[in-house]
């Protein structure tokens, strides 16, 4: 008797101590709450801070009193206070490089905050809106099923019937809705091949936890609640969290390379995007930015990175470029405008050469070139009901000075295909060009600078406004020197042979 | 105990190795690997200089080598040992030969010599001379300092933030499209190091104004002048002095 009476007080004794502990001092909290946290979140915490209006998605409005990626299940508003912690702390997504909340501007505050600092911050925070200690616990993961090939194949189907029609087929966030979240601002349903990009992670437990809870303030319900059409078993919940874990596609996260080797093929070059061939080129992906930097600039991207693969033989080369975009984006559509942000406009890709390859490391300026050192810019876009994709060539001397160019006669060709959320264009071109004074001539084992950009036509971009990179390398890789591989032969060959004359010196 | 001399020698030669590779993995700062193989050239033949300066150390480096190849007993073992030193030693000529194709190293001015006089917003500035208008307020009327320095703040968290940084560390939202990535203001090796003037340079003519030291050509710095006002520029620098704590250098007096 006297021992089950124990664990109860032993238990609420720990849970108080930690509740203590958790306890923030919300004065402390506010006096760093506007050194640091008011540029974003406003003066009052209504997310209404100078920098706002900069950003997509927008800052959280403290003073509403929800919050998207919190613990507690779906009937409880109030999050854990260690939920709030998180956010402030960081480091939720360990494979982002953003070491804050992957795909804002949040960063992680660990690094100059102290923990107390931070319990002080969420006991500021919740008082914006006056919220108390949530009335349930943290949803449990006990009937965790460990992903396997049928829990995902299960997942799959369930995700199929559910799931596509704001994921997309594939999951690429590319469905059939257009998405607003409670306070008005266009939502993007996550692409869930790129786990990167989550805003927490994608270990099984926490989509669990996205599935169960669902986002808050957004379109994303929640599978769990038995009121809803959509109610899926906590089993089926976890195939889904199996299934979504299972389709990250890491090739097309960045990497530290960023030299994109064009592989030679002897015989022709694939000309059809789905050319199985394409398979034996090696991918390279580079992050998108938005182009902030000259008017007028740019700050609410939905692309955030480009994958490059090509080849060449001794006439060509063709450079096959993929992206993710959730909307196909072909002006006079009606499918499309549903979707779009104001007008349809077209999609499009381009790449950018300097004219003439730098011997030494002066390259012209990264942002369409300078005065002085003009670039090459292929340009392909998607076309209109009623036109046909293009293909352009310019030469910039800067973003003022553009001249527009026959790019048929440059042998510049391009197809490109719209397929579940991607894009995928090929480009080609003759090695060398008649034009050898406007057109960059590859050459084998030359470093050559190149940058990508890129324009979603449902998302307003068009000119200035796009996505783009800095400089980054083009490099046809020679074929193997036979040397690389006889003179280690013989290297071994010699030692061997020097083994041999210490052991017949030995036996002398 | 005492170490046998010939494991004494392979323990000394792989703590130099990783002595040179350690910055790499610790700092990832790497040392070239040309380098390190010339540095390991040095570091095993002062090794053998030492160990073989004196006839018995001589002989208990050779002894065991010399055991293994005369016993007959150790015959499987030399065997062995025969046939893996030619494949290691194969295995690093072609490590050595393989074509690499990583990405040719840049090297840029961080901090290069600004001009005597620039031309911005309209105007010649003479930056010898040149001095932020309100620094004098912070002693003269902190007050006002004050609210200058929020100003300073609202211009950065609606203009620069996205890559400096929303703790000025260099690292905005955006910083990692970037190369060079952005200066990061906590750093003691930036602001604290200069000069009101030469960031109010830095500031209005963006990286197209840097000298051909600096790369010009991969800063991803817009070209504040066509942006913000020159009072702007004044207010914002404030504002990085201030939320860092830095003390901008002046000349001396």
């Amino acid at each position: 008797m006297k021992k089950k009476l124990l664990l109860p007080v032993v238990l609420s004794l720990i849970i108080s101590a930690q509740a203590i502990a958790a306890q923030g001092n919300k004065e402390n909290g506010k006096i760093i709450y506007d050194k640091k946290c008011w540029w974003c979140h406003g003066e009052k915490g209504a997310g209404d801070g100078p920098a706002a209006k900069f950003l997509n998605p927008p800052p959280r409005d403290f003073t509403a009193g929800w919050y998207k990626f919190k613990t507690t299940p779906f009937d409880e508003i109030t999050p854990a206070d260690e939920d709030i912690f998180r956010m402030i702390s960081g480091g939720m997504n360990h494979i982002s490089l953003w070491k804050g909340m992957s795909g804002t501007s949040m960063p992680n505050w660990d690094d100059v905050l102290k923990e107390q600092d931070r319990w002080d911050l969420v006991a500021y925070i919740k008082s914006l809106s006056g919220l108390e200690q949530p009335q349930k616990p943290p949803i449990s993961y006990s009937g965790q099923i460990k992903s396997s090939k049928e829990s995902i194949e299960k997942g799959r189907e369930i995700f199929k019937k559910m799931c596509v029609e704001c994921h997309g087929e594939e999951g690429k966030g590319d469905g059939t809705k257009k998405l607003k979240d409670d306070l008005g601002f266009r939502t993007w349903p996550r692409n869930l091949t790129k786990p990167w990009t989550f805003k927490v992670n994608n270990d099984p437990k926490e989509i669990y936890t996205r599935i169960s809870n669902g986002i808050p303030g957004t379109q994303m319900p929640s599978f769990a609640d038995p009121s809803s059409k959509k109610t899926l078993s906590e089993e089926e919940r976890w195939h889904v969290a199996n299934y979504v874990a299972s389709i990250a596609d890491d090739i097309k996260r960045p990497k530290d390379d960023t030299v994109l080797k064009v592989i030679r093929l002897e015989g022709d070059l694939p000309s059809k995007i789905d050319d199985p061939k394409w398979a034996e080129a090696q991918p390279t992906s580079f992050y998108f930015i938005p182009q902030i930097i000259a008017k007028e600039r740019f700050f609410t991207p939905t692309m955030d990175s480009i994958t490059a693969r090509a080849f060449y033989n001794d006439k060509e080369i063709a450079i096959l470029l993929e992206w993710d975009d959730r909307t196909k984006s072909i002006p006079g559509d009606e499918k499309a405008k549903e979707l779009a942000e104001g007008d349809v406009l077209e999609d499009s890709v381009a790449v950018q050469f300097p004219v003439i390859i730098p011997e030494e490391m002066e390259k012209p300026y990264f942002g369409m070139g300078d005065s002085a050192k003009p670039v090459n810019i292929w340009q392909w876009k998607s076309g209109t009901t009623s036109a046909p994709e293009t293909m352009k060539l310019m030469n910039a001397n800067g973003f003022q000075k553009i001249e527009q160019r026959d790019a048929a006669k440059a042998g510049l060709k391009a197809i490109g295909v719209y397929n579940n959320g991607t894009w995928r264009v090929v480009m080609k071109r003759p090695l060398a060009t008649e034009e050898k004074d406007k057109d960059v001539q590859f050459a084998e084992g030359k470093y050559t600078p190149i940058a990508f950009a890129a324009w979603d036509g449902s998302n307003g971009e068009s000119g200035s406004k796009h996505v783009m990179t800095t400089w980054y390398w083009l490099l046809l890789k020679p074929a193997t020197p036979k040397s690389t591989y006889i003179i280690p032969i013989i290297v071994a060959l010699l030692v061997f042979g020097g083994e041999l004359l210490l052991v017949r010196k030995s036996k002398k | 105990m005492k170490i046998p001399r010939l494991l004494l020698f392979v323990i000394l030669v792989a703590l130099s190795y990783f002595i040179f590779k350690a910055p790499g993995i610790f700092l990832k700062q790497p040392i070239p690997s040309s380098l390190i193989v010339m540095y390991m050239f040095f570091a095993v033949v002062t090794i053998l200089l030492w160990m073989t300066s004196t006839e018995e150390g001589m002989q208990g480096l050779i002894g065991p080598i010399k055991r293994m190849i005369e016993d007959p007993g150790k015959k499987t073992l030399r065997n062995i040992i025969f046939v893996i030193v030619p494949i290691v030693a194969a295995g690093i000529t072609y490590m050595q030969l393989r074509p690499t194709y990583e990405a040719p190293v840049e090297l840029r001015s961080i901090h290069p010599a600004p001009p005597s006089t620039i031309k911005v917003f309209g105007k010649t500035f003479n930056l010898m001379t040149l001095e932020n208008p309100y620094r004098k307020l912070e002693k003269e009327d902190p007050q006002k300092f004050a609210q200058l320095v929020k100003e300073g703040g609202e211009v950065y968290f609606k203009n620069c933030f996205y890559c400096h940084g929303d703790k000025l560390d260099g690292r905005g939202h955006y910083a990692h499209g970037f190369n060079p990535l952005p200066a990061n203001f906590t750093d003691i090796g930036t602001i604290a190091q200069l000069q009101e003037s030469f960031l109010f340079w830095r500031i209005s003519t963006g990286g197209p104004g840097l000298p051909k030291e600096g790369a010009p050509w991969i800063s991803a710095m817009p070209v504040w002048e066509n942006f913000i006002t020159e009072d702007e520029v004044w207010k914002v620098i404030l504002f990085l002095y201030n939320y860092t704590g830095y003390v901008p250098r002046s000349w001396a007096k």
